[in-house]
C-alpha cells in the first residue's frame, strides 16, 4: 500500500490565480476546463487507494476553507453534494456538487459558503437539510436512530442559531431522561416542527392529545413542572 | 199503461189567505207567557201541554216568532230576577241550598217551556241563528243568578270555605257541592273554570305552601312524605266526588308543586332522615313513598338518582380503599357482594326496580370497584376460597346464585386481564393441589367467563382441566406397561402443556434416588409416545407423603411439598445435616429451602425437624436433626401446604409487570388491524378505535398507545402522512 500522501500541507492556491469566471457565462471549452479544475481540486484532497475523499481529506479542506471541522458549514457542504456517507466525498459527490455551486477552486468555494448558508435556509430547503443531517449520522448499515449525546451535538449544530432556547432547554432535558437511549428519524423531524410551531417557552399551544412523539409530551410535562 | 200521458201530482199551498187578527198574537203570547208563569210558581199541573204547544206552533207558523222568542226572554228574564233576590237574602248555609234548590226548579221550567215551544227551536231559531231554547235558559242563569254581583262572588267564597272545611278534616255536604259543581259545568267550561275552578287551584296553592311550610319546619322526611300522600290522596278523591274529572290533572299538580317540588332538595337531604338515612337503614317504605311522589315532579326521580349515586360512590370508595378490609380478601369481596345485595333489594322493593337506577347502581360500582388496583385479584381470591371449601353443603342452586353475584361483580372490573392472571394462578394451585371440592362449580363458572368473554379467554383455563384428566389416563398407561414398579413408591405425575398453565421458572432440585429413578423411567414412556416433546420437572410445585417413624416408635403420614421431601428423606442417611449439607445436597434455590426449613422446624405441631440453635430464623450455620420427641393427635400430619395467598408486594409488582408486558402485543395487535383496514386514520381516532377494540379485556392507556404507534412506526408498519403529521398511513 503505498504510504498516503500528506495532505496536510495546503495546497498551492494556484486555482485562485485562474481567471475567475462565474458558473453562468462560461463556454464549452470553459466548461470542460471547468470540470478539469474540480476534478484536480478533488485529487489534492483525495485518498488516492480509495479513490474519494476521507475524513482525514475533509479535515484538510475545512483548514483550507479556514472553517472549524465541526462547523455546520460543512454539513451544508455536505448536504449541497449529497454526500452519503459521514467524512466521505465520491468523485461524483464533489463533481455534482461543485458543479451546483458553480465553483471550481478553493477560494470560490470559500465565497460560496455564505450563499450556501442562505440557500439551505430557504424554508423549501431547510427541512430537507435538516432531515439529511440526521440521515447522515446513521453510520451503521440499517442503522435507524442516533445516540443521545450526538442527537445533543446536532440539535446544537443545526437548530442552535435559530432557535437557542429551545435548543438549551431540549438537550438539557434529554440528558436527564431516561426513558430514551436514542432518537429515531419520526422523532427527529418532529424535534423541528416542534420548534417551528410551538411558541416558547410559554409552551402555550401545546396539545398533548395531537400526535406529537411521546419523548416531546414528556419534555412539555417537564418544562412545565419546572416552570410551576 | 203506455202512451198516457203522465199528470205531475202536485200539492198546493193553501191558496187562501188565513186572517190573521192583529191581536191573534199578542193574546196568543199572553197565553204563553201565563204558562211560564205558572210554571215557574209550580203551577204547572194546571197546564194543558197540547194547546200551549199549539198556541207557539202557530205563532210561529204565521211569522210571529220573533214576538214569542223575546217574549221568552223577558219573561224568562223577569223571573230569573226575582229567583236571583230570593238567593241573595238567603243566610249562611241557606245560600247554597236555596241556589240549588232554584237551580233544579229552573231546569225542570226550562224543559217544559222547551217542550212547549219546541217547533221554535226546530225551525225559527235555525232559521234566524239564534239561541236555542235550553242554552239560552242557561245563558240567562248564568246571567242574572251566577254572575250578578251579589251572588258571584259569594257564591265562589262559599265553594272555596267548604274546600278549605273539608280540607281541614270537617266534614261537609259533598252531594250539595256536587250539584253546585256540576251546575257550573253545565253552564259552560269557561264558567267553571272562570268562576270555580281557576280561584280554586290558586286559593289551593296558597293553602299547601303554608301547610308545606308548617309540616317541613316540625316533620321528618319519611312523617312529611306520609302527608304529602295523605293530601295528594285526599284531592284526587275530592275530585272524583265532587269536581270535573279535568280538574284531577291541575290540582295534583299544585300539590306536587307546592308539597313535593319546591321542597325537594330540603327533604332529601334532612339530617337524620333524609334519604341517605333511608338508604343507609333500609327504609323501604319510605323509600317508597319518596320513589312514588317524586316521579310526579320534574327531575324528582333524578335527583334521587343523583344523590344515591353520590352516597353509593362514596361508601364504595370508603369500602375499597379502606386498609383493615384489604387485609382479607374473601372479606372485602364479601362486603361488596353485601353492598350490592342490599341496594338491589332497595331498587327492587322501593324504586319499582326501575332501570334507570339499575343502571345509577351498576355505574357507581364500576367507578369505585376499579378504585383499588388489587380487586381483580381479590375477586380471584374470594373464588378461590369459594370453591375450596367455601361451598361445602351449599346447594347446587345456591353455588349457581354465589357464582352469578361474583360474575357481576367482574364485569365491573375495567382490568379483566389482571383476573385473568390470577385466576390462573390460583386455579392451577387448586388444580395440582387437589384442592377443588366442587369440580361442577369450577366447571360452571368458566362457562360463565366464557360466555362473558368468549371463547379466547377461557380456552387456557379449559386447557388446563384437560391437561388433569390426559395426565390421570397416562398415568394409568404408565402403571399399565411397568407392573413391576407396583410395589414401590407411588408416583403421580400431572403434564401441564406450558401454553395454558401460568409461567413458571423451571428450577429443579435433586431428588432422592429412588424418586429420581421412579421420574426418569416415566420421561422415557411418556416421550416414547409423544415423540418431538420436552418435558421439564417442575419441583416446586409438587406434593409428597411419606411415611416416618420417630424415636419412640410413633408412626406418621407427613403431607409435605416435593421440596421439603427431599431434606427429610436426606435423613435415611444421616442423623445430623447441617444447612449447607443440605442446600448442596438437595440444591433447592435458597429462599425456598429457609421457607421449606422453617415449616419443619419452627412451626408448633409441625416440627419433624429439630434444630440448633432454636431460633425463630434459619441461619446458615444451623445443624438439623430428626425429632424424636415430634408428637401429633392425627397420624396424618400435613406440612406446609401452600395456599393461595394475597401476594407480598414485590409478587404484586411482577404480577403487574407481566400484565403491563402482555398487553404492549395486543395494543399493536389492534392498532395494526385498525390500520390495515383504515389505510388512513388520525392520531385521535386511532386513540379511541384502539380503546374500544380492546374495552373488554382492559382500560387501553392513551400514553401506552402512542409509544406502541411510535414503535410501529420505528419498524415502518406505518408512517405518518407527510403533509399531515397527526394522520397515519398502514404500510402495505
Amino acid at each position: 500500500m503505498p504510504p498516503r500522501a500528506s495532505k496536510r500541507k495546503s495546497v498551492p492556491p494556484n486555482s485562485s490565480t485562474v481567471t475567475s469566471s462565474d458558473g453562468r457565462s462560461v463556454s464549452n471549452k470553459a466548461k470542460t476546463k471547468g470540470m478539469e479544475k474540480i476534478d484536480r481540486l478533488f485529487n489534492t484532497y483525495a485518498n488516492s487507494s480509495l479513490g474519494m475523499i476521507d475524513p482525514e481529506g475533509i479535515e484538510a479542506l475545512c483548514a483550507d476553507l479556514g472553517v472549524d471541522y465541526t462547523d455546520v458549514r460543512i454539513l451544508m457542504l455536505a448536504w449541497k453534494l449529497k454526500s452519503e456517507k459521514q467524512g466521505y466525498f465520491t468523485r461524483e459527490e464533489w463533481q455534482t456538487g461543485l458543479k451546483a455551486l458553480g465553483v471550481d477552486s478553493l477560494s470560490k468555494l470559500k465565497k460560496a459558503l455564505p450563499e450556501l448558508e442562505k440557500e439551505v435556509e430557504k424554508p423549501s430547503n431547510y427541512e430537507d437539510f435538516y432531515t439529511y443531517a440526521f440521515r447522515y449520522c446513521l453510520t451503521e448499515e440499517k442503522q435507524k436512530s442516533v445516540d443521545i449525546e450526538s442527537i445533543c451535538e446536532l440539535l446544537n449544530l443545526v437548530l442552535g442559531v435559530q432557535f437557542r432556547p429551545q435548543v438549551d432547554s431540549l438537550v438539557e432535558y434529554l440528558k436527564i431522561q431516561n426513558d430514551y437511549k436514542v432518537i429515531n428519524a419520526d422523532q427527529w423531524i418532529n424535534f423541528l416542527r416542534f420548534c417551528k410551531e410551538i411558541s416558547f417557552p410559554d409552551l402555550r399551544n401545546y396539545d398533548a392529545n395531537q400526535a406529537w412523539p411521546l419523548i416531546l409530551d414528556n419534555f412539555v410535562e417537564w418544562m412545565r413542572e419546572k416552570q410551576s | 199503461m203506455s202512451n198516457q200521458k203522465k199528470r205531475n201530482f202536485q200539492i198546493e199551498a193553501f191558496k187562501h189567505r188565513v186572517v190573521v187578527d192583529p191581536k191573534y198574537a199578542e193574546r196568543t203570547w199572553k197565553i204563553i207567557e201565563h204558562a211560564i208563569h205558572e210554571i215557574y210558581n209550580h203551577n204547572a199541573s194546571g197546564l194543558s201541554f197540547e194547546e200551549l204547544y199549539r198556541n207557539a206552533y202557530n205563532m210561529v207558523l204565521h211569522k210571529f216568532g220573533d214576538k214569542l222568542y223575546s217574549g221568552l226572554v223577558t219573561t224568562m228574564s223577569a223571573h230569573l230576577k226575582e229567583i236571583s233576590k230570593s238567593i241573595q237574602v238567603a243566610q249562611g248555609a241557606l245560600f247554597l241550598e236555596e241556589l240549588n234548590r232554584k237551580w233544579n226548579d229552573h231546569n225542570k221550567a226550562l224543559q217544559m217551556i222547551r217542550d212547549i215551544l219546541m217547533y221554535m227551536d226546530r225551525t225559527y231559531i235555525p232559521n234566524t241563528r239564534k239561541t236555542p231554547v235550553h242554552e239560552l235558559g242557561l245563558n240567562l242563569w248564568r246571567d242574572y243568578i251566577i254572575h250578578s254581583g251579589k251572588i258571584q262572588s259569594r257564591l265562589l267564597s262559599t265553594l272555596l270555605e267548604l274546600v278549605h272545611k273539608e280540607r281541614t278534616g270537617e266534614v261537609i255536604d259533598r252531594g250539595l257541592m256536587r250539584n253546585i259543581i256540576k251546575m257550573l259545568m253545565d253552564l259552560g267550561s269557561s264558567v267553571y273554570q272562570e268562576d270555580f275552578e281557576k280561584p280554586f287551584l290558586e286559593v289551593s296553592a296558597e293553602f299547601y305552601k303554608v301547610e308545606s311550610q308548617k309540616f317541613i319546619e316540625c316533620c321528618d322526611c319519611g312523617d312529611y312524605l306520609k302527608k304529602a300522600e295523605i293530601r295528594l290522596n285526599e284531592e284526587i278523591e275530592r275530585v272524583a266526588h265532587y269536581l270535573d274529572v279535568k280538574s284531577e290533572a291541575k290540582i295534583t299538580n299544585v300539590v306536587e308543586k307546592e308539597m313535593i317540588a319546591n321542597h325537594m332538595t330540603r327533604l332529601v337531604q334532612m339530617e337524620n332522615s333524609g334519604l341517605v338515612n333511608m338508604l343507609l337503614n333500609d327504609k323501604y317504605e319510605d323509600l317508597g313513598k319518596m320513589y312514588n311522589l317524586f316521579k310526579r315532579v320534574p327531575n324528582g326521580l333524578s335527583m334521587i338518582r343523583d344523590v344515591m349515586t353520590s352516597h353509593l360512590r362514596e361508601t364504595g370508595r370508603q369500602l375499597v380503599t379502606d386498609v383493615e378490609s384489604s387485609k382479607d380478601p374473601v372479606e372485602f369481596v364479601q362486603r361488596l357482594l353485601d353492598e350490592r345485595d342490599k341496594y338491589d333489594k332497595i331498587i327492587c322493593q322501593a324504586f319499582s326496580n326501575s332501570k334507570t337506577f339499575q343502571n345509577a347502581l351498576n355505574s357507581s360500582f364500576e367507578y369505585f370497584i376499579n378504585l383499588n388496583s388489587r380487586s381483580p385479584e381479590f375477586i380471584s381470591l374470594f373464588v378461590d376460597d369459594k370453591l375450596r371449601k367455601g361451598l361445602k353443603g351449599v346447594t347446587e342452586e345456591d353455588v349457581e346464585i354465589i357464582l352469578d353475584k361474583v360474575m357481576m361483580l367482574f364485569r365491573y372490573l375495567r382490568e379483566k386481564d389482571v383476573f385473568e392472571k390470577y385466576y390462573k394462578q390460583h386455579l392451577a394451585k387448586r388444580l395440582l393441589l387437589g384442592k377443588t371440592v366442587c369440580d361442577d362449580a369450577e366447571r360452571s363458572l368458566i362457562v360463565k367467563l366464557k360466555t362473558e368473554c368468549g371463547y379466547q379467554f377461557t380456552s387456557k383455563l379449559e386447557g388446563m382441566f384437560t391437561d388433569m384428566k390426559t395426565s390421570e389416563d397416562t398415568m394409568q398407561g404408565f402403571y399399565a406397561n411397568h407392573p413391576e414398579l407396583a410395589d414401590g413408591p407411588t408416583l403421580v405425575v400431572q403434564v401441564l402443556t406450558t401454553g395454558s398453565w401460568p409461567t413458571q421458572p423451571t428450577i429443579t432440585c435433586n431428588l432422592p434416588t429412588e424418586m429420581a429413578t421412579l421420574c426418569e423411567k416415566f420421561r422415557s414412556h411418556y416421550l416414547g409416545t409423544h415423540t418431538g416433546r420436552r418435558l421439564s420437572w417442575q419441583t416446586n410445585m409438587g406434593t409428597a407423603d411419606i411415611k416416618a417413624t420417630f424415636g419412640k416408635g410413633q408412626k406418621h403420614e407427613l403431607n409435605v411439598s416435593t421440596y421439603q421431601m427431599c431434606v427429610l428423606m436426606l435423613f435415611n442417611n444421616s442423623d445430623m445435616l447441617s444447612y449447607k449439607e443440605i442446600e448442596q445436597a438437595t440444591e433447592i434455590p435458597t429462599s425456598d429451602l429457609k421457607r421449606c426449613l422453617q415449616s419443619m422446624a419452627c412451626v408448633k405441631g409441625k416440627n419433624v425437624l429439630r434444630k440448633e440453635p432454636m431460633s425463630k430464623d434459619i441461619g446458615t450455620d444451623d445443624a438439623f436433626f430428626v425429632n424424636d420427641k415430634f408428637t401429633s393427635k392425627f397420624y396424618k400430619v400435613k406440612i406446609g401446604t401452600v395456599v393461595a395467598q394475597k401476594e407480598s408486594e414485590p409478587e404484586k409488582l411482577e404480577t403487574r409487570q407481566r400484565v403491563e408486558e402482555d398487553r404492549k402485543p395486543q395494543i399493536e395487535a389492534a392498532v395494526v388491524r385498525i390500520m390495515k383496514s383504515r389505510r388512513v386514520l388520525d392520531h385521535n381516532n386511532v386513540i379511541a378505535e384502539v380503546t374500544k377494540q380492546l374495552q373488554s379485556r382492559f382500560l387501553a392507556n392513551p400514553t401506552e398507545i402512542k409509544k406502541r404507534i411510535e414503535s410501529l412506526i420505528e419498524r415502518e408498519f406505518l408512517e405518518r402522512d407527510s403533509a399531515d403529521r397527526k394522520v397515519y398511513r398502514y404500510l402495505a
